[in-house]
């Protein structure tokens, strides 16, 4: 039990450093809006995938990071990153069971409230961004959904 | 489809209920602490030398790439730069001829008039680094830092003109903003006639605007504007755009202008960090300029 627990933690922070990185590698400005949240898909992965390892502190602290790189309030990322993370980890059973089109239909609301989280915080600290395009970011997450599970039980299994 | 393989999902995770309180009171709190209060600039530059190392090793590549690009470049490239710059250096030659005596009239006039505002006393120049922030807000970050003597509100320019003003510090890095961001305004004059407005960013890198201009303002398009030195942030004179189109429509009171601004916002790689001369104390009618310590 706690061999396997010591285990279980170096392909998540590895998982969740490389998100970090995919989070700030520059892009086209035209394609920067339809980035999808990596670090947000890792995070909600390991809260279904492994509960029991510590999936809502690294909510909290992968949130953390994102309000430092970003530039942004401190604590914005982390508190929709926690919120989101918490109602993930709650869902988990069900979501294991799921076909992957279902799976994809939670992971766009998980998502969508993730970035309601945001706009919310944003409007609250009088810094409202109010273009459309940051609705996209869900929809192409929720669309990678899928690849990203097939690597991550790739990189899990080893 | 097994997507996940793990049997110990179904183990209850121990206190989530009381984790995720935890953990939102905290960022609730954090917040609200960094909005409200400043005590949290040190927490921020710290957690800002962490995130350096991922900043670095996505940057890299790209640096790596043009490291090598350099590096091969081929003899004739390198003539026509070489003949292509000592052109360019002549025409500013030329132009800078008189430059340093009119610079020391400009300083006679202004001490006449009691301000020195707007008179740059250095500059440092920083890289911007290859990585992206915020998708929906104008900035970059620049590898320069608190460690240099960067302070939050200095003027940032650019071979063209006003690039944009230091938004955060980190001990290593800063944030500027562009002039592009829509939470940005700068006060402006049009070089022509000396008329005084304040351009604000628009969020489209490529246009400004003028939002504060009655209909009957005398602007045409191809005004140059620069900026007044009002307000003390920018150094007054620099070039922070051209006036691309003037819309009036008579049932409005204020017209409609765009700049396009004169820096290039999505293509300069270096940026020049402005101080200011210390400025006598404005609005206030004193004798003789008095210095202001450095900030």
């Amino acid at each position: 039990m706690m061999r396997e627990t010591r285990i279980r933690r170096m392909p998540m922070a590895l998982s969740a450093l490389v998100a970090l990185a995919l989070a700030v590698l520059p892009l086209p400005a035209v394609l920067d809006a339809f980035r999808p949240d990596f670090l947000v898909l890792v995070v909600f992965y390991w809260c279904i995938e492994s509960p029991r390892a510590g999936g809502l502190s690294l909510a909290f602290f992968s949130g953390l990071a994102l309000d430092v790189i970003h530039g942004v309030v401190l604590g914005q990322h982390a508190l929709a990153l926690t919120l989101m993370g918490a109602w993930a980890t709650n869902l988990r059973l069900r979501i294991r069971v799921f076909s992957m089109l279902s799976q994809c239909l939670v992971v766009f609301a998980l998502l969508t409230g993730y970035q309601f989280v945001l706009f919310w915080v944003d409007g609250a600290t009088g810094n409202p961004v109010t273009t459309f395009s940051r609705w996209l970011a869900p929809f192409i997450g929720a669309l990678l959904w899928p690849v990203l599970i097939g690597v991550m039980g790739k990189v899990h299994e080893r | 489809m097994v997507a996940f393989r793990s049997t110990e999902a179904s183990g209850r995770p121990t206190g989530l209920l009381f984790r995720c309180v935890l953990y939102s009171l905290l960022a609730l709190a954090l917040i609200i602490v960094d909005k409200r209060f400043d005590h949290l600039g040190k927490i921020r530059r710290l957690l800002s030398v962490v995130a350096y190392p991922v900043q670095i090793a996505v940057a890299s590549p790209f640096e790596g790439w043009h490291w090598f690009r350099d590096s091969v470049t081929t003899r004739d490239a390198l003539r026509a730069d070489k003949t292509r710059l000592e052109a360019e250096l002549r025409v500013a030659q030329f132009r800078l001829q008189r430059y340093e005596a009119l610079e020391a009239e400009t300083v006679r006039l202004r001490a006449l008039r009691d301000s020195t505002a707007g008179v740059t006393e250095r500059f440092v120049i920083g890289d911007i680094m290859n990585v992206d922030l915020d998708a929906f807000r104008e900035r970059v970050l620049v590898d320069k830092g608190a460690g240099d003597g960067i302070y939050v509100g200095q003027a940032v320019l650019d071979s063209g003109g006003v690039f944009g003003q230091v938004a955060r510090v980190g001990q290593l890095t800063s944030e500027v903003i562009l002039v592009s961001d829509p939470a940005h305004a700068i006060p402006v004059q049009i070089n022509r006639n000396g008329l005084r407005t304040v351009a604000v960013g628009t969020g489209d890198i490529n246009r400004l605007k003028l939002p504060y201009l009655p209909t009957s303002a005398d602007v045409v398009a191809g005004d140059l504007l620069v900026t007044s030195g009002l307000g003390g942030g920018f150094p007054a004179g620099y070039p922070v755009g051209t006036i691309a189109e003037v819309k009036r429509d008579p049932a409005q009171s204020l017209a409609d202008v765009d700049v396009k601004p004169a820096a290039a916002l999505d293509r300069s790689k270096e940026l020049l960090f402005v101080w200011l001369k210390p400025q006598a104390a404005e609005l206030q009618p004193a004798p003789k300029p008095t210095p202001v310590p450095k900030k």
